[in-house]
């Protein structure tokens, strides 16, 4: 018997079930969470318990389904019982976080028909049609590479938040306002003016929250953490309620979604699942060994650079630490977060074999090849509005700004664009418009040819697990 | 069962309950979080008793609000006997809260017989102003910045009579530049028979009319007496109707007056104000009131109250199965657990005596809660001696859980004046108690106790608002703070409470959300646009421009 086989019996007898119980023996009853830094040995336990929750075809036995809550990430009833279990629109629409996210293998993004429709869920809950006025139509996103990406947002933010206090500190010191360019990795977010009175001008701030943390998760870049994406995730696809969020202390109920099961999802489950994805490997660059295809993505590479598409498509960024800290230091209440835990876990993707293979810079940093920058840009222009394909505006982002979609794994999760509806990456590229629109041009007006090398370059970069 | 029967089935209850049995017990788990209080008066600097005579055993009041422009609430405390003394805040960010005591704002006489006291600004300049309430002359105070002060009354025309005040509220009517002030006032002891029947009329104070175009300063020669008086303790200007017209709402003190009741003032613009009657539907309602606290406890634009009593606190909603226009209240305190009409710990099971009542947001979680400061009267016999402040959590189904003697505010110590502020601007709602002959109680928010220390609580905003040149601080202007289906309202108000108020931020607890979407409905009618703010931070929001400043205090070290 395969060990896994094996040991999801040895769960299924611990926990008093049956072997062929119906629920998925992959939740953890004692709900403990893992605190201090971990070895590689409890990190390995740590991230196989994540993968099964990750791969878990979540039942009714476990407490899926949410027919008296809607998908919203404010805890919110739904005004009628929904009367599926399923629902494709409003959800919850899997059985499980790898239904979606299973190309080129699990853990990857997802077909179209893997799309998802976020939807705030507060009015209009219940909606059942693709009409866009109810929902934003969304591809699934891969997760490889995700720790490294959370770990340079948070960098970036505490960035940030110094570069902020020091204005303040500045401007209160001087009585005289000071303003500043914010920066943080070599990419900019605009002005910041600090006054005396510690009053902040924002309105010159770019492709960030006004809060300046930088939320480097979903299509729109509205997601703080791994633990907050998952924390959203299990309520709004599987209807399984983190009680971090959904639990008594602050909806004054155990069975919030009213389906008969209480505390569905312990702080230990959900630490498990970022475990998991933020352990993933980065994706690579891999050129495939066929003639011609070396020298064509080489030009390739170049003309990214000489159109401008690495402005914003930032071939790699440094990064510190590869400390991942769970929870973590920029979620709010409703996610835990390390002030609301005893002592965080701390997960040291240096233990992993795939992060000794990523370069460093002269400083020691590790350059995380992710080709973006972590933040948002207008994507529209009246001469191109194809990316402008929603109506609804998501968490006080507009409906035509996106964050810089990460091009590592590109070659491996076609379909693209943030509704999953380009086949190709040409098409992809042009329908970059709005802050992309120059390099877009540059792309269209270029011969045929140096499109293709462009092409061939983006396809070397895949996710080899 | 009417409100009647449940308020005698409770009083019969209080006789015969044994004294261990505690108002908690009786309900459901309270899920939600406590806050943790830490008392840290003597250690943050304070050290003030609010003192003296029968005449004193009302009063007690403290002013919040930012005298040194660094938007940090500092607190101006009423002695009694004693000095009153203004105590200018140093904290900083999430630190432990510390006070300095400030250079006397008020001297020699002045200072003392103060019973309470209320920020404003009078004169529209960029300094908050003071209204002092005493026992003999009221002082308006001007501020001049950096918490200094000068006495204004001759500049503003101000006759700050003789009566024996504890009351006050502010409004500005419609195309006035300066407020609308009242004035409650208590026992007429000059009068024959005092103190029994003998109530000093209130007074309301239009600047005049001559001096709204062009002046500086306001002119409040003209007084107009708002007679008969009952012996007021609290009055507040309420917009009960959403008509955008204030009236006054007055609680009265049963324990002196004759024939008298509360009273709620229609207050038209130019017109002379006139009493609520039972045409209109106004009914009569005789408690020991203490203080107003108003809250719109349910969402539906119409303002709910609580009346701190003795014995019960009322809360009172507008009953709709009357006409809206009709100011029809019923009395929700029992269905809603908020009756607080004994100690709930210490095994005293004679009734509460309730002075300072306000709603706010302890907990982070959007749900109102309810302070209420308690404490005898002096040493009245049929009342509870240990009498502990209440603090009364929203819970589920709009009830309140008591939860004053986890959160650590169940000090043996009589109450009267409160102020409920963030101190420390880390988000979370510190407590300060005005106490008769012990010093005051000051409670930092620590948040909710673990099993290891404590952890945040709910996500928060604050709001301060901007509305230009005539009354800055937008009072009466509505803010409705919507996260996912919930909107809370607030209206800006200066009054109520007892002897005791307020101006500054104001803080909206939002539970788990992240950011909140907000309206503001300004003095003058005109809706805002949406503002949209992310949690856990401080704004400030003028009516000039569609987006919101953010304001950072100082971080500690």
């Amino acid at each position: 018997m395969a060990f896994a086989g094996v040991l999801a019996l040895a769960l299924a007898a611990q926990a008093g079930e049956a072997p062929w119980s119906e629920k998925t023996g992959a939740l953890d009853p004692s709900q403990t969470m893992p605190q201090g830094v971990l070895t590689k040995s409890q990190l390995d336990t740590l991230t196989e318990k994540g993968e099964r929750l990750f791969t878990a075809r979540f039942t009714l036995d476990d407490g899926a389904g949410r027919p008296k809550a809607t998908m919203a990430i404010l805890p919110t009833k739904a005004r009628s019982t929904a009367p599926n279990g399923f629902a494709r629109t409003s959800g919850p629409d899997a059985s499980a976080c790898s239904s979606c996210h299973n190309e080129p293998v699990v853990g990857g993004a997802g077909d179209f028909v893997a799309n998802v429709f976020v939807s705030e869920g507060f009015n209009n809950a219940d909606f059942d049609t693709t009409d866009p006025q109810f929902s934003n139509e969304r591809g699934t996103n891969h997760l490889f590479g995700a720790g490294l990406i959370e770990l340079l947002a948070r960098e970036m933010s505490a960035d940030l938040d110094i570069q902020r206090t020091q204005l303040l500190n500045a401007a209160r010191a001087s009585g005289a306002p000071q303003e500043t360019e914010l920066t943080s990795k070599g990419v900019t977010f605009g002005r910041l003016t600090a006054h005396p009175d510690g009053l902040l001008d924002v309105s010159k701030v770019e492709g960030v929250d006004d809060d300046l943390i930088i939320r480097p998760f979903s299509q729109k870049g509205v997601m703080t953490s791994l633990r907050q994406f998952s924390v959203n995730a299990m309520n709004h696809h599987h209807g399984m309620q983190p009680v971090e969020r959904f639990g008594a202390r602050w909806t004054g109920e155990a069975d919030f979604d009213g389906d008969g099961k209480s505390d569905e999802m312990g702080a230990g489950d959900i630490s498990a699942l970022v475990a998991w994805q933020a352990s993933l490997a980065a994706p690579i660059r891999e050129t495939p060994d066929i003639s011609g295809w070396r020298d064509a993505a080489a030009k390739g590479e170049e003309n990214f650079t000489a159109f401008g598409c690495d402005t914003c498509h930032i071939k790699e960024l440094p990064l510190k630490s590869l400390s991942f800290a769970d929870p973590g230091p920029f979620d709010v209440s409703g996610t835990l977060n390390d002030a609301s835990v005893e002592k965080s876990a701390t997960y040291d993707l240096a233990l992993l074999e795939w992060t000794k293979t990523l370069a460093r810079n002269d400083a020691g940093e590790i350059m995380v090849p992710l080709f973006g920058d972590l933040k948002r840009h207008t994507m529209t222009d009246q001469r191109n509005e194809q990316l402008g394909n929603e109506l609804l505006s998501q968490r006080f982002v507009d409906r035509n700004i996106f964050l810089t979609s990460e091009l590592w794994g590109v070659g491996s999760t076609a379909p693209y664009g943030h509704r999953n509806d380009f086949t190709t990456l040409d098409a992809i590229i042009l329908a970059h418009g709005g802050e992309a629109a120059e390099s877009a041009q540059l792309y269209r007006n270029a011969d045929e040819a140096v499109r293709s090398e462009l092409i061939a370059f983006l396809k070397t970069l895949v996710i080899k697990p | 069962m009417s409100a009647t029967v449940k308020r005698i089935l409770l009083s019969a209850l209080m006789v015969v309950a044994p004294a261990s049995c505690t108002w908690a017990e009786d309900q459901a788990p309270f899920n939600f979080d406590v806050p943790s209080l830490h008392e840290e008066a003597a250690a943050a600097g304070i050290a003030h008793e609010y003192t003296g005579a029968w005449e004193f055993f009302v009063g007690g009041g403290v002013a919040s609000f930012d005298c040194n422009g660094d938007r940090m609430p500092d607190v101006f405390l009423a002695g009694g006997d004693s000095e009153a003394k203004l105590y200018v805040n140093r904290s900083t960010k999430g630190s432990a809260l510390k006070f300095e005591l400030s250079e006397p704002v008020l001297v020699g006489r002045d200072a003392l017989k103060v019973l309470g006291a209320y920020p404003v600004n009078l004169d529209n300049d960029a300094f908050t102003d003071l209204v002092v309430l005493r026992l003999g002359e009221n002082i308006l105070l001007k501020g001049t910045g950096n918490c200094r002060f000068e006495k204004a009354n001759r500049a503003f025309s101000f006759d700050g009579g003789r009566e024996w005040t504890t009351g006050f509220s502010a409004t500005f009517e419609k195309d006035r530049k300066f407020p609308t002030l009242a004035f409650g006032n208590y026992v007429d002891r000059t009068a024959p028979g005092s103190p029994w029947g003998t109530c000093h009329p209130n007074v309301l104070l239009r600047a005049r009319e001559s001096d709204q175009a062009d002046a500086a300063i306001p002119d409040y020669s003209d007084p107009i007496r708002l007679e008969p008086g009952f012996c007021s303790l609290s009055v507040l200007f309420t917009d009960w109707n959403a008509s955008g017209e204030p009236a006054l709402r007055i609680t009265n003190d049963r324990q002196y007056y004759r024939g008298g009741e509360e009273q709620l003032w229609q207050v038209s613009p130019g017109l002379l104000p006139k009493l609520y009657t039972r045409r209109q539907g106004w009914k009569k309602v005789n408690i020991w009131g203490m203080g107003i606290a108003e809250a719109d406890l349910n969402g539906d634009g119409r303002p709910d109250y609580a009346l701190s009593s003795m014995g019960d606190t009322m809360l009172q909603t507008l009953d709709k199965q009357n006409d809206e226009d009709q100011p029809v209240y019923r009395d929700i305190a029992y269905d809603s657990g908020s009756t607080a009409h004994r100690p709930y710990t210490g095994g005293d099971g004679r009734p509460s005596t309730g002075w300072h009542t306000e709603f706010a947001d302890f907990n982070n979680d959007a749900r109102t809660d309810l302070f209420i400061a308690k404490g005898n009267v002096e040493s009245m016999p049929d009342f509870a001696d240990f009498d502990p402040d209440n603090l009364l959590l929203g819970g589920m189904n709009g009830r309140f859980a008591e939860m004053g003697e986890k959160a650590g505010i169940a000090l043996n110590r009589k109450g009267r004046g409160a102020a409920i502020d963030d101190f420390n601007a880390d988000g979370m709602l510190d407590l300060l108690v005005v106490n008769r002959h012990s010093n005051v109680s000051l409670f930092r928010n620590m948040g909710v106790k673990t099993e290891w220390g404590t952890a945040p609580l709910g996500n928060w905003i604050g709001i301060e608002l901007d509305n230009g040149k005539f009354n800055r601080a937008g009072i009466g202007a509505r803010i409705t703070v919507k996260t996912g289906n919930l909107s809370q309202n607030r209206t800006i108000q200066v009054g109520g409470g007892h002897s005791s108020g307020r101006i500054g931020f104001s803080h909206f607890g939002l539970g788990v959300s992240e950011r909140a979407s907000v309206r503001i409905q300004w003095p003058d009618g005109d809706w805002s646009a949406e503002y949209r703010i992310h949690a856990n931070n401080y704004v400030v929001l003028r009516k000039d421009n569609p987006e919101p400043v953010y304001w950072y205090p100082v971080k500690g070290e």
